[in-house]
């Protein structure tokens, strides 16, 4: 009896667990199932519902392209080549996105600059006032910097610095989580390790870059994702310090001024945009998952 | 040497900076909160509590807390429960767990803007996929519930712009992209739990699935849940990107959706009063630090114990 029972009570149970879970995949894919879908049909297929997944991709007519006054028969377009192209004429998309890469990229290596420098002095360094230093990184934990957004947002605009790159760089230099981080990562490494370059007479600064830091690679990439994905995706902050200049729009921005101007026509191609600012993050995440898990879930690790 | 001196060109610009950043802007904000600061004008006055008599007595304010709780209260419980309960459904299952827990996390990789944005459409009044789909289930066993019968007769709500349905609907949103991130953390903390004591508890008796939980996983997910908690309350607190991208102006019907981010975005930004601003933000700011030290609290208490 106890042979059969416990194979059979698995198989139903697993079967409706599985049932859940599937429904809440369903749920959880609605919106990118939306959003791919409608950035590959044509604007009627959209306001009507029809198409299916991939729409028909029969050829429309582009009304814009007709008013500047070209032939009805040079303006048909197919929908998702249509939709994929306004996204990137329509707006310099190019920009925000190169503009996303520069911001994010900018901020991770200021970050890993101070920060680690920093941590290694907390982890290795014996000095007056070290555990009043490490106190004061404890404390700043506490404070989520979007919430003292308008302060900053109030010193930024005194020193002239708002519409700037500057201005989406700056305040995310100082990473307290990275210092923590970083400082109980290097409380593992062996003191002999450090020991010995000294003894190779290695500076201390050489000690970060060539015996500490290599060593470090996997906290570090964890944090590099962490990083990474909160400032490419961050909306608030952008949207507080850049204002009209669409030189400096981040790729969020850029979503939500297309939003704005928005009629019937441009549903596609704004859908198109959101793909191809949600992408990229998704593609790295496919390759990397366990990586990008460990690093989005960092501030798990106490 | 220098090995005593290397310290200080270590340390400096970390603790400049947070001085500067993190430190300094609680003082600024603490400071213009007692005044009539506004950007481009000179003469700033002090006013005051008269800022925070503003936030603790107007309506306006009223339904900023209201929609920031509603939020908040309905977010983080739903978000920690449903995070649980994927973890110990995904650990439970031999197979296909990796790509629940994939899909899953999806949303928290995803900008919320963007997903912001397709949600708006997913539940567009006539062209959005959610009301059109609830339409075909008209006719069917469904319409004995009162509340569909309803829809079928007349129209199926506006989600986002009926001010009885628009926090929920916001809250619905927030919980679809937060408890992935809560499920990994569980993931994480069953991962430590010793199988050993599973077994040690059959034997003494604990047969039920629901006993086992009760007796031994859910205790010993304790940590993990205080920081779940925590995180989830911090992260639903400052809930903005939705807000603005669906009610630009005045934060949606009737201001249901007037959450505080939003608020001190509309004040200080928007409307230049800075020191009403930066008075929420000091109530923001407590808020969030309390929640905090509630934690460290709950944590080292734990640890002094076991």
């Amino acid at each position: 009896m106890s042979d059969q029972q416990p194979t059979f009570r698995f198989s139903t149970s697993a079967t409706i667990k599985h049932a859940v879970l599937i429904l809440g995949a369903l749920i959880v894919l609605l919106p990118f199932y939306v959003m791919v879908s409608y950035s590959l049909k044509s604007p009627a297929e959209i306001m009507q519902n029809t198409g299916g997944f991939f729409g028909a991709q029969i050829p429309f007519r582009d009304d814009y392209c007709v008013k500047l006054g070209n032939a009805i028969a040079d303006c048909m377009v197919t929908p998702w080549i249509y939709n994929y192209t306004t996204a990137f004429e329509k707006a310099p998309l190019v920009r925000y996105l190169l503009n996303g890469v520069i911001v994010t990229v900018s901020i991770f290596f200021i970050q890993v600059i101070i920060a680690l420098p920093c941590a290694y002095a907390l982890a290795k360094l014996k000095f007056w006032g070290r555990e009043t230093v490490f106190a004061l990184v404890l404390f700043c934990l506490l404070i989520p910097v979007h919430a003292i957004a308008l302060p900053l947002y109030i010193m930024l605009a005194k020193l002239g610095l708002t519409n700037t790159y500057a201005a989406l760089i700056v305040p995310w230099t100082i990473s307290v989580f990275g210092i923590f981080l970083m400082r109980q990562f290097f409380m593992t490494v062996p003191d002999d390790l450090i020991d010995a370059a000294r003894m190779d007479g290695m500076g201390e600064y050489s000690i970060i870059w060539n015996v500490m830091l290599p060593t470090a690679i996997p906290a570090l990439m964890a944090f590099a994702i962490f990083s990474v994905v909160a400032h490419w995706n961050d909306y608030f902050w952008p949207r507080i310090v850049i204002t009209g200049n669409r030189e400096l729009f981040t790729p969020p921005l850029g979503l939500r001024e297309f939003k704005g101007d928005a009629d019937g026509d441009n549903f596609g191609p704004m859908m198109a945009t959101a793909v191809i600012i949600v992408t990229p993050l998704l593609a790295a995440f496919a390759l990397a998952q366990r990586r990008f898990i460990e690093g989005i879930t960092l501030s798990g690790m106490k | 040497m220098s090995k005593s001196r290397a310290h200080i060109w270590f340390v400096s610009p970390a603790l400049f900076l947070m001085f500067v950043i993190l430190l300094l802007p609680i003082l600024v904000a603490f400071g213009i909160s007692f005044t009539s600061f506004s950007l481009g004008n000179s003469g700033a006055e002090f006013v005051g509590w008269k800022n925070y008599e503003q936030i603790f007595t107007r309506s306006t304010y009223e339904k900023m807390f209201g929609a920031t709780f509603r939020y908040v209260l309905t977010v983080v419980p739903l978000t920690v429960a449903l995070g649980l309960g994927a973890a110990l459904l995904i650990n439970s299952l031999t197979r296909f767990g990796d790509l629940y827990k994939t899909i899953y996390f999806l949303p928290v990789m995803s900008a919320l803007i963007a997903m912001a944005i397709v949600w708006e459409f997913a539940f567009h009044p006539t062209i959005g996929i959610i009301n059109s789909t609830l339409e075909r289930g008209c006719g069917t066993f469904l319409e004995n519930w009162g509340w569909y019968a309803q829809g079928c007769e007349k129209t199926f709500p506006l989600w986002l712009t009926n001010r009885d349905y628009a926090i929920w609907t916001v809250s619905f949103i927030g919980v679809w992209q937060g408890f992935g991130f809560n499920m990994v953390l569980y993931l994480a903390g069953l991962t430590g739990i010793p199988k050993e004591l599973y077994a040690a508890a059959e034997m003494d008796g604990a047969k039920s699935g629901w006993e086992r939980f009760r007796l031994i996983t859910w205790p010993m997910l304790g940590p993990t849940t205080v920081f779940v908690v925590t995180i989830s309350f911090i992260r639903s607190f400052q809930v903005f990107d939705m807000v603005e991208a669906f009610y630009p102006q005045g934060g949606g019907p009737s201001k249901s959706v007037y959450v505080m981010m939003f608020a001190i975005y509309e004040k200080g930004i928007q409307q230049n009063l800075m020191g009403v601003g930066a008075a929420i933000t000091v109530v923001f700011l407590l808020f969030v630090m309390f929640l905090t030290v509630m934690q460290r609290w709950l944590v080292e208490r734990r640890t002094h114990y076991v």
